[in-house]
């Protein structure tokens, strides 16, 4: 149940600003750990090394659209679910760890091949990594050295409660109580603008239900209906339901506004320009391709026999 | 780990080896679960998201609960209330044998937790007395979830479980012919096994080995009907094999002490066919429990002994007329 859930207890935010927040101490623990590294450069220089929290939040959204491609392209086809649950586990990794430690394009794989399992989508790593586009083995490699991290990262709570299923109750229920005509008529505007809301950060923020509200009700204006009456007399107690409904309302225009202010995916070449840096920045320790990184993996396995 | 202070080795368990400890904080003493999530170049197992995803989210008197749970190197280590003892032990105690009441209250206890799990789509999968552990206060617990798993919703019916799960005595017929699709009702022929093993104080259907197992069902229940058992003929091993015909015994040679009330309980469970088998919660208000002698009072059910899992393995030890090792009589025991 989403009430007692660690989802509503530990991965639900109040406001941007304690998204922000999070995500600046997560770039100034990088920096601090690593301040040693900028302490013969000039003050010019010094202010260009690392990336900004500004930075990572684009090159994270980058790979957000790349993980969602990814997801569309997979086959065997992939069940909603596990799009939805991958979304969360990215965009909770990334509050708390810096893109300079763990490259998006890396944790995003990770992300997929974690949300398969936890939903049960059974496909083999063989079968999975079948999907990536160049070396197979090194991203089994990668999936399988960052899932332990991804997991404790995401503090073991790998329950995710989706907005799908709060979905499908509200459509039953406006078959059942609403004189909504054919109410799947609404599912191809609800899925698109679910598939825009992933890139958001709607899900660090709003509950399942919420969303799910959101969702109907964006899909129902786009197609000239109207559920107020619905949602202010049947879906909600008359008698008491009032300040809930203010709030109600507030969360359903914020998730809405979301789509029109926050979807706009950086461009390539503002990727390329960061990326470049943060080949210079890049903790080398716990980069895949570096020797240090190698020879620390090693010395972990050794002990683990 | 700072919070804990290890004090011996308890057992082991479906992933790992089980430690008592104690926390220094608060002086609990506690069982802590070493898991270890993955093997040099294997990702992790399926079956350890599983335990983790479920153990998060359960609350329950009767179940198991995680305390707290610690990162350690490629493992995690989960952290439970310590529980001295267990129903195995207990009925494996000769000196000191369950009375009826409190047989009937730790039957309650069994329903009340496996109506929790059912009722939030989890199946266990793997009851069986070792896995039914009894705390300090004498309330029994259900644990070690390892194979447990949550419920497909009904849309997603299409897909299908492994049948080699649970331990073979406890095992519902459908597994043994090799069912994909069950569903709970596999646990509550568990329940029904379980309950006839407490009064009988020995397992009800003791097979050596899966065909023997499947056999002794039969030749005891009886060849199953179309009526007792229609979908039978759909399961995958159904033609794969042939046994006698039998009639089959009445459950009053079968679990000889036991009452009509009790005998009916038992066979509202121990049923070919699934579907019909009594579901938890309906069962706690079975007239078994509220006929005489009544169960104990939960307050009231024996407390175990610190060291009484240790005496148990003591007692088997001395009686034991082979010289099997401890740690191999165990395994066999357990499986």
């Amino acid at each position: 149940m989403f009430p007692s859930s660690s989802q509503k207890k530990s991965w639900i935010f109040s406001n941007e600003q304690e998204l922000s927040k999070q995500r600046e101490n997560a770039n100034k623990a990088f920096i601090q750990r690593h301040v040693q590294r900028i302490q013969y450069l000039g003050d010019e220089e010094k202010s260009q090394y690392f990336l900004s929290p500004n930075e990572e939040r684009m090159l994270v959204k980058f790979y957000e659209v790349k993980m969602r491609d990814f997801c569309r392209r997979f086959t065997p086809e992939m069940p909603k679910v596990v799009i939805g649950t991958a979304f969360h586990y990215l965009k909770r990794f990334y509050l708390n760890n810096s893109v300079m430690d763990y490259h998006p394009k890396e944790m995003l794989i990770t992300c997929v091949y974690l949300a398969c399992k936890v939903e049960e989508f059974n496909v083999s790593i063989k079968q999975f990594v079948g999907n990536v586009k160049g070396d197979l083995e090194k991203a089994t490699d990668i999936i399988l050295n960052n899932e332990l991290l991804l997991m404790q990262q995401l503090n073991y709570q790998l329950t995710i409660h989706n907005p799908f299923r709060p979905i499908e109750g509200l459509l039953i229920d406006l078959k059942v109580r609403s004189h909504l005509r054919d109410p799947d008529r609404l599912r191809p505007s609800i899925d698109d603008f679910l598939d825009k809301l992933w890139l958001t950060d709607a899900c660090l923020l709003y509950s399942p239900a919420q969303i799910a509200l959101a969702a109907i009700l964006h899909s129902a204006s786009k197609n000239q209906e109207n559920l107020d009456a619905y949602v202010t007399q049947t879906l909600l107690d008359k008698n008491n339901g009032s300040q809930y409904l203010k709030d109600l309302i507030e969360a359903v225009r914020k998730i809405r506004t979301f789509l029109v202010k926050n979807v706009e995916p950086p461009t390539r070449d503002q990727v390329k320009r960061i990326e470049k840096r943060l080949e210079v920045c890049r903790n080398e320790e716990t980069n895949p391709d570096s020797e240090v990184y190698k020879q620390k993996l090693q010395e972990m396995l050794y002990e683990d026999d | 780990m700072d919070n804990y202070k290890l004090i011996e080795h308890i057992g082991n368990g479906a992933h790992g080896h089980v430690l008592k400890g104690l926390n220094v904080k608060t002086n609990e003493e506690v069982a802590l679960k070493r898991i270890h999530l993955k093997k040099k170049g294997n990702d992790i197992p399926i079956s350890v998201l599983r335990e983790i995803k479920i153990l998060l989210t359960i609350e329950s008197e009767y179940v198991m609960e995680l305390f707290d749970y610690i990162s350690h190197d490629c493992s995690v280590v989960l952290i439970f209330e310590f529980m001295p003892t267990g129903l195995w032990e207990v009925l494996h105690d000769l000196d000191d044998p369950p009375s009826i009441p409190h047989i009937k209250s730790y039957m309650i206890m069994l329903l009340k937790g496996v109506t929790y799990l059912h009722e939030n789509g989890i199946m266990h999968r793997d009851l069986k007395p070792a896995n039914l552990l009894i705390s300090n206060n004498g309330i029994l617990k259900i644990a070690d979830l390892g194979l447990s798993r949550t419920l497909w919703s009904p849309e997603e019916n299409g897909r299908t479980y492994t049948h080699q799960v649970a331990t073979r005595w406890y095992r519902a017929p459908e597994l043994l012919y090799g069912s994909r699709h069950y569903d709970q009702s596999v646990d509550l022929w568990a329940v029904g096994c379980i309950f006839a093993e407490m009064i009988n104080k020995t397992a009800l259907f003791p097979g050596e080995n899966d065909i023997e197992q499947l056999a002794m069902v039969l030749h005891n229940l009886g060849t199953p009907t179309n009526q007792s058992w229609p979908s039978l003929k759909d399961l995958p091993d159904y033609n794969k094999i042939t046994f006698p015909p039998s009639k089959g015994k009445l459950f009053e040679e079968l679990v000889p002490d036991a009452d009509s009330t009790c005998i009916n309980l038992i066979k509202s469970f121990i049923r070919y066919d699934g579907s019909k088998r009594l579901p938890a919660r309906k069962a706690i208000s079975h007239a078994y429990f509220y006929q005489q002698p009544l169960p104990c009072l939960e307050q009231q059910m024996p407390r175990p002994d610190q060291n009484h899992r240790t005496k148990i393995k003591q007692q088997l030890r001395r009686n034991s007329k082979f010289d099997l090792n401890l740690d191999e009589l165990f395994c066999l025991l357990n499986e």
